[in-house]
This record gives C-alpha cells, sequence and structure tokens, in this order.
C-alpha cells in the first residue's frame, strides 16, 4: 500500500503541471453541473410558488353546486388518504354592492369572495397603506375591496357598503392577492368577506352562480395522485380539480414550458459535464500507458498498477470536482441579483442535491473512463504498450481475416471484470444523472438524440480518418502532416469529434430553443395587448362609444369589431351538421355558434395561406374568408360554398381565400370566418371594443364607471389583473430562460475549450520533434491549424445539423411552441465552434511552439 | 337517440389561441356566468369536425309561416346539438300536433334585451304570426338594470304589435346571489309589461327546469335535451293559443 502512495505521490509530483490540467477541467465541468442544477432549482422552485400562489393553494377543488353530504363525505374520503396539510374554504359568487348611505348613489356589480382563517395558503393578501392582512380584519362584517370599487362608489376605508341587504364596513383596500389564477376574468373587482358572514347574508340559494372551493395544501408527491383519483371519482363536470402544476390555462402553459426547458438544461450540462471530464481522463489516462508499461517491465503486479492509477485519477478527480463546488460558489455570486428580481428576491445558492450530483458525475465519469482503458493494461504485453500498438493502425484489406480471428478470440477472452466494472459504475452514473431530471421526457429525448449523435459523430471520425487517406502523399508539409495527425493512433480525432460534436448539438440545440422560447413569450407578452373589453356594444353606440373611448386616456386607441353569430348548416351543398352530441356534450363550454365578422382588409395577425383576399372593390357575390384550422378539419376548398344560418337566414358565401391566423398575438383578435363586407351590412350585430386601458387603477376605474352610466348595456370587462399575471409570469420564465441559457452556454464553451486543450499534450512530443528536424513554428502551428480545424468544422456542422433536429423536436413536441430553424443562426453556431476549436487546439500549444524542443522531450 | 358517427377528431389546433376566446368566451358567453368558472375558453369557438351527415331538421318548413323564437343561449341551444335545442324540438311538437309553421331560432348566446330591441326588425320580416320574446338571462347575470330591462322588452313588444303580430312574453329569474332586491325588481318587470301590454306572458321560461341537476348541463346555466323539452312542452302550452288549428296554409 505505501508503494502505492508513494508512487502515486512520486507521480503527481512528476508531471504536476499535466495534473494541474486534468484537475482543473474536472474542476470546470463540475463547477458547470453544480452551479448551472443550482440556478435551475432555486429558478424552478421560485417558479412553483409563484404558480402556488396564483391558485392560492396546491390543489383547489370546485364545484357550482354547494356541498352536499355525499360529496363532500367523498372528497374528505380522498383527502384523509392524501396526507393534505392544511385546508381551508372558499365560496365565490358574483353580486351588487352599493354604499350603505343612501346620499350616495351607484351600484356596482363585484365579484364577492368569502374566505375562511387560512387563506390563502400560498401567496400573501397584499393591503395598501401598509396594513397587514389578517383574518381578523373581516370579523363582525369587515369586507376588502379593490381601489376600484372605492372610485367608482365614492367609498373611503372604514365607509359602510351594502352586500346584498347586508350591511359590511370597509376595513382595507387589497393591492394584490393571491389565487388570481382561477376566477381572474369578471365583471367586477375583488371583495373579501368572511365566508360564514357571505353565507349568512342569504345570497346564496336556490338558483344562486357560486363556485364552492376547497383549498389545500398538499405534499407534493401525493398531489398528482389526488387529483388524478379526485377526477375519476367525478367525472362529471360538476366538481372541478386543479392543481397548481396545472395547464388549463396560459399562465399554467408557460410556467410548464419554462419547466421543460430548465429540465432540458440541466440535464444537458449534466451531459457537457460528464463529456468534458471524459475526454480529458481519456487522455490523461492515454498518457500514462507508457509508465505503466515501464512499471510493469520492472516488476510492478497489475494489481499494484491498477491500484496506483485509480488512486491518482480518484484523488484528483475529487479534488477538481471539490475544486468545481467552490468555483460554482463563486459562479453563483457572480450572477447579478438584479436577474432574478423578478422572481420574488430569490438568490441562488447551491443546492445540497446539485453539489452531490456535480461531485458524483465527476467522480463516477473519470473513474469509469480511467478504470477501462486501465484495466486494459493488464491483459497487454509491456513491449506492445511500449510500441504503442494497443490500438493499431487500421488494418488493411489483407489482415481482415486475422481481425475476424482476433474479434473471435476477444468474444472468447471477454474480460468480466472489466464488463462488470464498466457496467457498475455506468449504472452508477445513470442513476446520478436521473436524480432530480425533472422531466423524464426531455431525459429520453435528450438522451436518445445524444446517443444517437453520438454514433454518428464516432462515423464520421472513422469516414475522416479513411477520408484523408490519400493526403498522406500530398507534398504540402502543412497538409500531408495534418491527415497523418489525424489518422493517429489514440483516437483523438475520435475524442475531438465526439466532445466538440456532443458539445455543439447541446449548445446549440439549448441555445436555439431559448431563442424560439423568448421569441414566443415575447409575442404573448406583447406589451401594448389589450386589456380592457367591451361587449355587447350595440350598433347604434358604436360611434358615440368610439368618441367617448377617444378621451378616455385610452393607452392605444380603442378598436371597434362587429361580431355575428352564425351557423354553419351546409358545406359544397351538403348538409352538414358541425359536431356530433357526444362531442357537445364532451365540451361543456362549446358554443356550436361560430362568430363571424366582416371586414375590408386583413389584420396585421393574419396572413393568406391561400386565395386571395379581396379589394375593397364592391362584390356581387358574398364571400367569405376561413382560417386555416376550417380548412384542415372540414376540406373545404376555395371555390367551396358555405352555408350559413344568421338569425334565421340562410346564407351562401363562396370561400374566397384562406387566412391563418396568429392567435397568440391578441391585439386585434381571431375569427375563423370573415366576410366581405355587403351582406352582412343589414344583419343584426354587435361590437366588441377592445382597448389597453389607462395604467392608473384610478383612471380606469372612473372610465369604467362612465361608460356604464353613458352606456348601461354595455358590460367591461376589465382583464387587467389577468393581463398583468399573465405578462409578470412571462417576465419571469423570460429571466429564467435567458439566465439559464447564458449559463449554460458559457460553461459548456468552457468544458469543452479544456477539453480540446487537453489534447495538447498528445502532441507535445510530436511537435517537438518536428522542431528538432527544423520545422518552423508556423508551419506546425498550420499543420495544427489545419487539423483543429477540420475536426472543429465537422464536429460543429454535424453537432449543428443535429441541433437542428433536436431544437425542433423539444420546440414541437415536448414545449408546443412555434419553431424558426434560423438557419444562418446555425451556420454561425458552426463556424464559430470550428474557429473556437483552431484557435484553442493552437494557442494551447503557443508554449510547445515558443519552448526549446529539447526541453520537452527530455520531459517525456 | 344520438346517430352520429363518433366525430373523426382532426388536431387539436395549437392551444394558443386562448387569450382572444378569453375575450370571445366573455362576449359569447352564452349566459354569463359561466365567466369565472368557464373551464376552459379556448374551446369556445373552436370548429368540430364534419361528419358531413345530413342535418336531422331538414324537413321541408321554408313556405310555411314563422314563428320567431326571440331569444339569448337558452333559445340558440348553447351546448346542444342544433335539433335539440327549445326551438327545434317546439317544432317537431308543432308538426306532430298538425301545425303548420315554421319555427325560426333567432337565439343569439350571449345576447341580452339591448341586443333583442336592435334585432326585432331583422326577426320579423316575412311572414311572422307569432314572436316569443325570451330575453333578459344574462341581464340578470350581468346585473344591468331592471328599468333598461323593461325599457327594451316594452320596445320590443311595440314593435312587433306595430306590425301586427301576437308577442308570447317568456319571464325569466336573476340569480338570487346578486341581492334580494334587485331579483324582486327584476322578477316584477314581466308581468307589469304583460299587463301593461295585453301580450301573453309564460312566467318563467325554466319553470321547473332550473336548479334540477338532471335536467342542465354541468355549467348549471344551461338546460340540458331533456331541460330543453320541457322547456318546449312549457312554451307551447301558451303558445296554442295564439295559433290557427291546423295552421294556414
Amino acid at each position: 500500500m505505501t508503494f502505492v502512495a508513494r508512487m502515486a505521490v512520486r507521480e503527481i509530483k512528476a508531471s504536476w503541471k499535466r495534473l494541474l490540467f486534468f484537475f482543473l477541467c474536472v474542476a470546470i465541468g463540475v463547477a458547470a453541473i453544480v452551479a448551472l442544477r443550482s440556478v435551475v432549482q432555486t429558478v424552478r422552485g421560485a417558479l412553483q410558488d409563484q404558480a402556488r400562489a396564483l391558485l392560492a393553494a396546491d390543489v383547489v377543488v370546485q364545484t357550482n353546486r354547494p356541498w352536499d353530504d355525499q360529496t363532500l363525505t367523498k372528497v374528505d374520503e380522498r383527502l384523509a388518504e392524501a396526507r393534505v396539510a392544511a385546508r381551508t374554504e372558499l365560496i365565490e359568487t358574483t353580486t351588487m354592492v352599493r354604499p350603505a348611505d343612501p346620499a350616495k348613489g351607484g351600484v356596482r356589480m363585484v365579484e364577492l369572495q368569502g374566505i375562511s382563517p387560512g387563506f390563502p395558503l400560498h401567496g400573501a393578501v397584499v393591503l395598501q397603506d401598509g396594513v397587514r392582512f389578517r383574518h381578523e380584519l373581516l370579523a363582525d362584517r369587515g369586507a376588502l375591496v379593490r381601489p376600484e370599487l372605492l372610485v367608482q362608489l365614492d367609498l373611503r376605508v372604514g365607509d359602510r357598503l351594502l352586500i346584498g341587504d347586508t350591511s359590511f364596513t370597509i376595513r382595507g383596500v387589497v393591492a394584490s392577492e393571491p389565487g388570481r389564477r382561477v376566477g381572474a376574468f369578471s365583471f367586477g373587482g375583488r371583495v373579501l368577506v368572511d365566508r360564514a358572514e357571505l353565507l349568512g347574508t342569504g345570497l346564496l340559494s336556490l338558483g344562486s352562480r357560486a363556485r364552492y372551493a376547497i383549498m389545500l395544501r398538499v405534499p407534493d408527491d401525493s398531489m398528482e395522485q389526488l387529483v388524478r383519483t379526485l377526477r375519476r371519482d367525478f367525472p362529471q363536470q360538476y366538481v372541478s380539480v386543479r392543481s397548481y402544476r396545472g395547464t388549463e390555462d396560459q399562465i399554467g402553459e408557460e410556467l410548464q414550458r419554462a419547466e421543460n426547458y430548465l429540465s432540458l438544461v440541466g440535464f444537458v450540462v449534466l451531459v457537457l459535464g460528464g463529456i468534458g471530464v471524459w475526454s480529458v481522463t481519456r487522455v490523461f489516462v492515454h498518457q500514462k500507458v507508457r509508465s505503466i508499461a515501464v512499471m510493469k517491465c520492472v516488476g510492478a503486479s497489475s494489481a499494484q498498477v491498477l491500484a496506483v492509477y485509480v488512486t491518482q485519477v480518484a484523488a484528483l478527480s475529487m479534488a477538481g470536482s471539490l475544486l468545481g463546488v467552490a468555483l460554482a460558489r463563486l459562479a453563483l455570486l457572480a450572477i447579478p441579483s438584479r436577474w432574478l428580481d423578478g422572481l420574488g428576491g430569490v438568490t441562488p445558492s447551491l443546492t445540497t442535491s446539485a453539489v452531490l450530483q456535480g461531485v458524483g458525475v465527476g467522480l463516477l465519469v473519470s473513474l469509469l473512463f480511467a478504470l477501462v482503458p486501465l484495466l486494459e493494461t493488464r491483459r497487454v504485453k509491456p513491449l506492445l504498450l511500449l510500441r504503442d500498438q494497443v490500438t493499431a493502425a487500421p488494418p488493411s484489406p489483407a489482415e481482415r481475416r486475422r481481425l475476424r480471428e482476433r474479434v473471435v478470440g476477444r468474444l472468447r477472452g471477454t474480460d468480466w471484470t472489466k464488463v462488470a466494472t464498466a457496467f457498475g459504475v455506468g449504472l452508477a452514473l445513470a442513476l446520478v444523472a436521473g436524480w432530480q431530471a425533472g422531466s423524464l421526457r426531455v431525459g429520453l429525448l435528450v438522451s436518445v438524440g445524444f446517443l444517437a449523435v453520438a454514433l454518428v459523430l464516432g462515423l464520421a471520425a472513422t469516414g475522416l480518418v479513411r477520408a484523408v487517406r490519400p493526403l498522406r502523399r500530398v507534398r504540402v508539409f502543412p497538409v500531408r502532416h495534418a491527415a497523418i495527425s489525424v489518422q493517429r493512433p489514440g483516437g483523438q480525432t475520435r475524442v475531438i469529434l465526439i466532445a466538440v460534436g456532443l458539445g455543439a448539438f447541446l449548445i446549440l440545440g439549448v441555445k436555439a430553443l431559448e431563442r424560439n422560447l423568448l421569441n414566443e413569450f415575447s409575442i404573448e407578452a406583447r406589451a401594448n395587448g389589450p386589456d380592457l373589453f367591451l361587449i355587447d356594444v350595440q350598433p347604434d353606440q358604436a360611434e358615440p362609444l368610439a368618441r367617448f373611448l377617444e378621451g378616455a386616456g385610452l393607452q392605444s386607441p380603442a378598436r371597434l369589431l362587429p361580431v355575428l353569430r352564425a351557423r354553419v348548416t351546409g358545406v359544397k351543398g351538403r348538409d352538414v351538421s358541425l359536431e356530433s352530441f357526444d362531442d357537445v356534450r364532451s365540451r361543456g363550454s362549446l358554443a356550436r355558434e361560430y362568430v363571424v365578422t366582416f371586414r375590408d382588409r386583413l389584420e396585421p395577425n393574419e396572413t393568406i395561406v391561400d386565395g386571395q383576399f379581396w379589394t375593397a372593390a364592391p362584390a356581387t357575390d358574398v364571400e367569405v374568408s376561413i382560417e386555416r384550422s376550417i380548412r384542415d378539419r372540414f376540406r373545404i376548398a376555395i371555390g367551396d360554398r358555405i352555408r350559413f344560418d344568421i338569425l334565421g337566414r340562410v346564407i351562401e358565401a363562396r370561400v374566397t381565400s384562406v387566412r391563418e391566423v396568429e392567435w397568440a398575438d391578441t391585439r386585434a383578435g381571431g375569427f375563423m370566418f370573415v366576410f366581405r363586407p355587403g351582406a352582412l351590412d343589414q344583419a343584426p350585430r354587435t361590437y366588441i371594443a377592445i382597448a389597453r386601458g389607462p395604467g392608473d387603477a384610478a383612471e380606469r376605474a372612473r372610465l369604467q364607471r362612465a361608460a356604464v352610466d353613458r352606456f348601461p348595456n354595455v358590460s367591461i370587462i376589465d382583464a387587467r389583473e389577468i393581463a398583468k399575471t399573465v405578462e409578470e409570469v412571462l417576465g419571469n420564465v423570460t429571466m429564467a430562460v435567458s439566465v439559464v441559457g447564458a449559463v449554460a452556454v458559457f460553461s459548456g464553451a468552457l468544458i469543452l475549450i479544456g477539453s480540446v486543450a487537453m489534447t495538447k499534450f498528445e502532441r507535445l512530443h510530436e511537435a517537438a520533434v518536428f522542431k528538432t528536424l527544423g520545422a518552423g513554428t508556423r508551419t506546425i502551428a498550420a499543420t495544427m491549424a489545419l487539423e483543429y480545424g477540420t475536426l472543429g468544422l465537422l464536429a460543429g456542422a454535424i453537432g449543428g445539423l443535429a441541433s437542428v433536429a433536436l431544437s425542433w423536436v423539444v420546440a414541437s413536441r415536448v414545449l408546443d411552441i412555434r419553431w424558426d430553424p434560423s438557419a444562418l443562426y446555425v451556420a454561425a453556431g458552426v463556424v464559430i465552434t470550428a474557429l473556437t476549436v483552431t484557435v484553442v487546439g493552437v494557442v494551447a500549444s503557443v508554449d510547445v511552439l515558443r519552448r526549446k524542443p529539447l526541453s520537452v522531450l527530455r520531459a517525456e | 337517440m344520438d346517430t352520429h358517427a363518433p366525430p373523426a377528431r382532426a388536431p387539436e389546433g395549437r392551444h394558443r389561441r386562448r387569450a382572444w376566446h378569453v375575450v370571445l368566451a366573455a362576449a359569447t358567453l352564452a349566459v354569463l356566468a359561466a365567466c369565472g368558472t368557464a373551464d376552459d375558453p379556448s374551446r369556445e369557438a373552436a370548429p368540430r369536425e364534419s361528419t358531413g351527415q345530413p342535418s336531422v331538421a331538414a324537413t321541408p318548413v321554408a313556405d310555411r309561416p314563422r314563428i320567431v323564437a326571440l331569444g339569448d343561449s337558452l333559445t340558440a341551444g348553447y351546448g346542444l346539438p342544433s335539433n335539440q335545442g327549445y326551438p327545434s324540438v317546439l317544432q317537431q311538437l308543432l308538426d306532430e300536433a298538425g301545425y303548420r309553421y315554421e319555427v325560426v331560432n333567432m337565439g343569439v348566446s350571449g345576447d341580452t334585451s339591448a341586443g333583442g330591441l336592435r334585432r326585432v326588425d331583422w326577426a320579423l320580416e316575412g311572414d311572422v304570426r307569432v314572436v316569443i320574446v325570451a330575453l333578459g338571462g344574462n341581464d340578470g347575470l350581468r346585473g344591468l338594470s331592471p328599468a333598461d330591462l323593461e325599457r327594451n322588452l316594452g320596445g320590443i313588444i311595440d314593435r312587433a304589435r306595430a306590425r301586427g303580430i301576437p308577442v308570447l312574453l317568456c319571464g325569466m329569474e336573476a340569480p338570487p346571489n346578486l341581492g334580494a332586491s334587485y331579483t324582486r325588481e327584476f322578477r316584477a318587470v314581466y308581468p307589469r309589461l304583460a299587463k301593461r301590454d295585453g301580450v301573453t306572458l309564460l312566467p318563467f321560461l325554466l319553470d321547473g327546469v332550473a336548479g334540477d341537476p338532471s335536467l342542465n348541463q354541468a355549467d348549471g346555466i344551461h338546460p340540458n335535451a331533456d331541460g330543453a323539452r320541457r322547456m318546449a312542452t312549457l312554451v307551447l302550452s301558451r303558445l296554442e293559443p295564439l295559433l290557427d288549428r291546423r295552421g294556414t296554409s
């Protein structure tokens, strides 16, 4: 044992520079894993907290009828099974409120919420003027109201408010409340009262419209199960269950996308870190073969040799991993805190799982890739090792037969120790990688892609070695020697190709996804999206309303769209009914009537994909433009006639164009059917006004009040709260995605630079010999540039192309976003990869070029 | 009963239409309150695959004198196939009883009395013998003023009477959660109008249907097929005195 320790120390002393490099490369790989996964976990945690606050609970079970005993018993039973940590009940209804003081006029529709102690289970009710929310505020008929209501009814905190016939005292003003995600969309601001007192108002009786909700805090591991069971128990739609992870709405979708992206990046960086450690270990061990041979020649046993090097690798990779953890900690400190401001002031800190995982990958990968070649040396004669024949030159056709024999022989003499070791360590590695991986699907996709690309790169390496063979006879020295170098045994070509190719694949893939995702978010978060909708505007009110809105301080001018209800009763002369009963029933909210409009131009969010949109010229025929999905589903072609029933009138229209509507862009709305003006001029219609209302809450409230006074039948939907929430969520996920993406690319690049630079050690000797033989620094540099350039270009091209496939699959299958291949972007990525590999390859060897050859040769 | 082939589901469009459909949903919201709890507005207005089979209500009735059903989603048959809304059932009942009328469905989901007033002229063109006015449900759900409801319905009745068309006025109730004073005022509008104008009144269109889970869709607002049948029977009972026995021809 002392021999092993002594030898290990001696070796470290002798080639400390080289070892230092190995050690640093491991550290960088591990640091990347630890830092990025910590960031990912922190960000993911913050996004989850936000999702919980939006629901005010982990799980909400709700119904539109009062709970009956039977339902409640069943629910309670399930909740008992799910180890619910906290529970509170809530009732929500719409009602009219008016000031208790009869001198003050006005009546407003509000969304009345009766809450119980314990609400909210997540998030916080924030009151204005620094008042802290306590449930006691609601005692003795207290109410908390939104600021708009005070403006609309000319009330102040302390005033009394009539809810139904019951008088409540306004105790505070709600600045923001959790649970906005459910029922965020309403005709009035929210008013909070105590649940028992809401029941006491007599508002809830037979025929009342209300939402009865049970809010729950549930351990994460039993949540999905609970939601599934409850949904199975109540297949009728009147009891619905949703969890904060639900993707029933846009917010849920965005959060899910961000989550998937984050777990993708987390996994990718794990793989990248692994590649980094693998490539340096490989080079490191390859270097040691000669020493091993010498040791064996002087009588060291295989076990001793193995022990020396395994100790060495283990010690170094352990130290490297620990250094990596320290580096990760520094890196986290370096992330500007304002990047993560939106996420409620979280600061990413090292998470235990990230540290364990990083160190685990560092140790296991280096051991795996050190043990296997080291175990191989046990059975090889030292002489062969010295002659560098472990990996012989590619077989000539004449050698084929002998090769076959060798393969058979190898199979017979399989080294089971080696196989078992590789298997064991590999399994441990897979476990480490799979631990906390987040989305299994993403992990699988990336793994499959990863293996496929690795295979292609391996084949490409073989192909390249073959392809450059003729170049060995070229007269130009750099070309000839670059070709020879590519073919050199030792598999360095393969190492660089695989490491760089996989790196480019993953980094460019992540980057492309990031771009597509951010693009998606920016469309959805378009700052001037409408948030004020006025519905049921009658034709004779359209003009006056438009004038009214002009002077209302809107952030963007209002648009009035005529809307009509139409049914499709025939296509191409056939009678059709557009859906079956089951279909209608399975989707309770499906209306059979289409909302249609007419206009003489396209909206910015529309593009014509077939036919031609009408010009302003008068029509001779009734024309309609259909949305692409209508064409695709009903197989309607240009020129077909569709028969509509518009309020009892049958109108036949010819399809003259097919539009594709960008649904995410809400500024101009979207319609399945757009008619050419003329045919529907006389038909009854209403208008919808769409606007971005004033930013100031009080001003919005005044606007709404004035509008209701002047146009009593017009209902105003203030979607500001939900728009704001969506914008916030989008802002946060955008930031999370950018930060994580940036860190991933940066650390990935570092890892790859490390592994390319490491290959210089294979060059030292050769460069020194060339120099001794009179080759100029320039010539050697050119040789290297040529070799690294070729490898970088090939690896970059394969990785880049594969990254296109990766981003497409993930974008369309997992994230469900539009995908833009951006050829230019990939091309740039490939060029940058090639240049980086070339520059790093040559620059890493600068000292070789500068130094006197003799010193290098001696060190060998 | 349901002879439709299962729909060949085309791939669902991107869910991205959500934001806009929240708006359309609100506008279309049949009888509104579904709003806050509307399960998934994106499904609103999403077209379904046509199975191309002939529509069931294809009896040649177009040349008959008309009965116009002016109303909101309760008339439009929100959430039901077109042959199961109350006007279609009413048509069947009339046909079975030997009347020769065409029942025209002039229901618009989400429509209020104000909207009804604006489109009554369009609705009454042609050979209209009776108009069934079933509006106000959305006024109630949106908490619009009962005074305006009365004015609008009165206007509709006036237009019909100006053309000499008899009116069957169907009463609605506002949900109790809007408060006792509101529902009281709201409920009083219909008998007052009926009395003033001497029109036939069906006191409550959803009598025996509202509040019964077995007769309503899951939203608790819209009747299901059985509920619609009940409505049609109810309407028919008040409609018959206004009709010519055996119709005209």
